[in-house]
């Protein structure tokens, strides 16, 4: 649906989006292969004692109503299709962090016969954040990273 | 002059826009309650605001297997009932903008509207997350709904009159929550399993089944739907205290008694945990209908003596 709009206001309408949406980033977690040292400092992210909900980030756990998959760990042969039918199902706009050295660059399970690589490998990412794992203090440094990226790209290109 | 009211009460007060924004506002003061009851910060005022404008800016997925119809038509069917209802209730302690003999009845389910159309989008979808989802909604729906209506129905019959305005004005004079505490216990915590909140959340526990009914819809169908459960909380709670609390009062009087019985939900929400589904309905049938219907018994008693 396209709405005849003025330039003016047509920018008024997208700061008004680009804020809803930083400040309110609902999050969905994969682990793609990961040892579950980066999902357990993700959960502790996420109890009352870091508390994100302080900046609006919300664990779902449907697909359908995220912002931001969090992924950890390379990704296996098997996993691979599960990672692609999660990001796909997601509706735009959409941001991917990769959490964690393996997430990175496939870590210590770089050319293990059944990992394919990192992350980047299969989907686009948005964000990096390195750690083997990273402390709360980094994830949420990342997402809050993420978010004021949002902030100086044009409405057009974070899409 | 009668048209340009008319306009005003459905988009401006006490429908529309600022139920929307009161809803809003209510579950920010739900939500942050919470978070301080857990030892959190909680999140910031504009927080459901920011969530509403971010979902309904989001691409909509129409998933395959649905019928486009009903996942198009559902959330706004939903939305408005809810808003229909609050046409009849005296918002913020004033007058209802519309009235007629039996509005009560037509209100009470104009709210249960809410839940049937999130029953029903879950049962649209082939997901079996949202099937199960859908059939404890309609399960709960029918566990709550009578206690609740009884609950509702027991002042109506100690005013001797099925109008929610004159109710109220009863009310002023006769604070319900002495004479019946049975019905007042009821009512609050059947608007609580209404709304879904815990402890009987079972139709979205997301540790189980994802996000229940809903797990299908993302973008303006989610916000609808959360726009729509928001209004209901305004409604739920401003019928609760008009007929319990002391009726039709002076606003800012009302506003606190509001928010008095929202800070009492949200420590029940707190201490509570998830009951089973068959703990619920267990719950609303044998205790709170029984224990309603036999309040019921002493009202008409004590009416005839």
């Amino acid at each position: 649906m396209t709405l005849n709009v003025t330039q003016e206001w047509q920018g008024v309408l997208d700061k008004i989006k680009n804020w809803a949406r930083i400040n309110s980033p609902w999050a969905i977690h994969y682990n793609s292969g990961s040892c579950n040292g980066c999902d357990i400092e993700i959960l502790a992210t996420l109890t009352p004692r870091y508390d994100v909900e302080r900046f609006g980030i919300k664990l779902q756990g449907s697909p359908r109503h995220a912002d931001v998959l969090i992924c950890t760990g390379p990704v296996t042969r098997q996993s691979r299709d599960r990672l692609l039918r999660i990001y796909e199902q997601m509706p735009d706009p959409k941001f991917v962090i990769a959490v964690g050295t393996c997430a990175i660059s496939g870590g210590v399970f770089q050319g293990c016969y059944n990992v394919i690589g990192h992350i980047d490998e299969v989907i686009p990412v948005n964000m990096y954040i390195p750690g083997c794992p990273p402390r709360p203090e980094a994830i949420i440094d990342g997402v809050v990273k993420l978010l004021t990226s949002l902030q100086a790209v044009p409405e057009s290109a974070t899409a | 002059m009668e048209a340009v009211k008319d306009i005003l009460a459905l988009l401006v007060f006490p429908g529309g826009l600022f139920v929307v924004f009161a809803g809003m506002m209510y579950e920010w003061l739900d939500r942050k309650l919470v978070a301080r009851l857990q030892n959190r910060i909680g999140p910031r005022w504009f927080q459901p605001i920011a969530d509403t404008v971010k979902l309904l800016a989001k691409e909509e997925v129409l998933p395959e297997s649905v019928t486009p119809f009903f996942f198009v038509v559902l959330p706004l069917i939903a939305l408005a009932g809810a808003l229909t209802a609050v046409l009849y209730t005296p918002m913020v302690g004033l007058e209802p903008a519309y009235s007629f003999p039996g509005d009560l009845i037509v209100t009470v389910y104009m709210l249960s509207l809410l839940t049937l159309c999130i029953g029903l989008a879950g049962a649209n979808t082939r997901n079996r997350f949202s099937l199960v989802g859908a059939t404890r909604a309609l399960t709960q729906l029918f566990a709550y709904e009578a206690p609740f209506l009884l609950a509702l129905f027991g002042p109506a019959i100690a005013a001797g009159s099925w109008q929610i305005g004159e109710i109220a004005h009863y009310a002023e004079s006769h604070w319900f929550i002495f004479t019946q505490p049975i019905g007042f216990l009821v009512a609050l915590i059947g608007l609580m399993g209404k709304l879904e909140l815990p402890p009987f959340d079972s139709p979205e526990a997301e540790t189980e089944i994802v996000a229940g009914a809903l797990t299908e819809y993302s973008g303006r169908g989610l916000a609808i739907f959360r726009i729509g459960k928001g209004v209901e909380l305004v409604v739920g709670l401003t019928l609760i205290v008009t007929f319990y609390l002391g009726g039709v009062a002076n606003p800012i009087v009302f506003f606190v008694k509001t928010i008095g019985m929202l800070v009492v939900m949200a420590a029940l929400q707190t201490l509570l945990t998830r009951l089973r589904i068959d703990q619920t309905v267990g719950l609303w049938w044998r205790y709170g209908a029984l224990l309603v219907l036999l309040q019921w018994a002493v009202l008409i008693v004590v009416q005839i003596a």
